[in-house]
């Protein structure tokens, strides 16, 4: 049951997560195992959920959902990844003094960062292997286009958006689909 | 206060809605528009409560925006009001994507798309990059964590573990660190 394993996989994502980036490689890791998309349409998804609004996690639920099994599916996979919020939140939003004041929170979370940034630097070199990386050989044209834009988002602090749409012009310029 | 609170449910769908709507680039922008409708326009909330609900919503999982949402929505009308404002926030990104996913699908073969999109692609590690640089900052508090990560990092590439699984061990990891940390200062 496809709608069922979508809800289970982004409820498992949603709750193993803590916003924004850091939902990319739990993501990555379920659409894999589940063969329900490969590393490039993960690369994709991230592109489309910055182009667009919402928060990047919604995006990527419904995007992922509607890929797998239709608008049904973006449904279930939206529903999964926002059962955190339905829950935990709202718990929290009723006894919000005592999750403010939670040093359990704040211990797991001191390991759960770090882990955060680990796996987020794992999936840059596994994203990397299937990005710049053309049949089997390393393409030039796809490395320069990333030291581009990583100099474009970080040295000159452009928007994501913007970015990415230099990216696509550049791509149409050097690159054969 | 009840039916104060119920003639709410309007005003906040909406507002979500609208913040849904035409909200770019994560979390922050929301919280930023949060504040200025709700604070400095119609004080609902202090901006001591929206700082609370901000650093709440981060630190339990799920999506950070859902979150503060849910915190916000609960504060201003109960458990609808919480209802009302996650539904005003999902609803409109999700048609958008159901649209974008449509023509996704019908254009990516095509050969300018498809040379584009290796274009995007290659940015699609920088943009990661750059928001890893972002939460380096927040996250590394001290030797241990570089540490965790190194480990997450390893068992994430070379090994078969899920990572639900890796997440989890992190959080084992902090309280058990932190524990001992304590247990030393202590002694």
């Amino acid at each position: 049951m496809i709608y069922l394993e979508l809800f289970i996989s982004f409820a498992l994502i949603g709750f193993t997560s803590f916003g924004g980036m850091s939902m990319i490689p739990l993501i990555n890791d379920q659409m894999i195992s589940h063969r329900w998309m490969t590393m490039q349409e993960v690369a994709d998804i991230v592109a489309i959920a910055e182009m667009t609004p919402g928060p990047l996690g919604l995006n990527c639920a419904t995007f992922a959902g509607h890929r797998t099994a239709g608008v049904l599916g973006a449904l279930c996979a939206t529903a999964g990844v926002l059962l955190p919020s339905l829950s935990v939140a709202i718990v929290a939003a009723a006894m919000l003094s005592r999750f403010r004041e939670s040093r359990t929170l704040a211990r797991a979370l001191y390991g759960i960062r770090p882990v955060m940034i680990g796996m987020i630097a794992a999936i840059i070199v596994q994203q990397a292997m299937t990005n710049y990386v053309i049949s089997g050989s390393v393409s030039p044209a796809t490395v320069l286009i990333g030291a581009v834009s990583l100099v474009l988002l970080v040295h000159f602090k452009w928007s994501v958006p913007r970015t990415i749409l230099v990216a696509a012009a550049l791509g149409l310029a050097l690159c054969r689909g | 206060m009840q039916s104060k609170q119920s003639g709410r449910l309007p005003d906040i769908l909406k507002t979500f809605f609208k913040f849904g709507c035409f909200t770019f680039g994560g979390g922050w922008s929301i919280v930023a528009q949060i504040q200025k409708e709700y604070v400095e326009k119609k004080h609902w909330i202090t901006d001591e409560q929206l700082l609370d609900y901000t650093s709440i919503a981060r630190s339990i999982p799920g999506l950070m925006i859902g979150n503060a949402s849910v915190l916000f929505g609960y504060q201003a009308a109960g458990v609808s009001g919480a209802l009302a404002a996650l539904l005003g926030i999902t609803i409109p990104p999700f048609i958008i994507m159901i649209g974008v996913t449509f023509i996704y699908s019908v254009f990516r073969d095509n050969p300018m798309v498809a040379s584009a999109m290796i274009g995007v692609r290659a940015a699609v590690v920088p943009i990661i990059i750059s928001a890893l640089l972002k939460l380096f900052r927040s996250g590394m508090k001290d030797g241990w964590c570089y540490l965790i990560a190194a480990s997450a990092m390893a068992l994430s590439l070379f090994t078969g573990l899920s990572n639900v699984l890796i997440v989890l061990i992190g959080a084992a990891a902090g309280l058990l660190i932190t524990e001992v940390k304590t247990r030393h200062d202590l002694s």
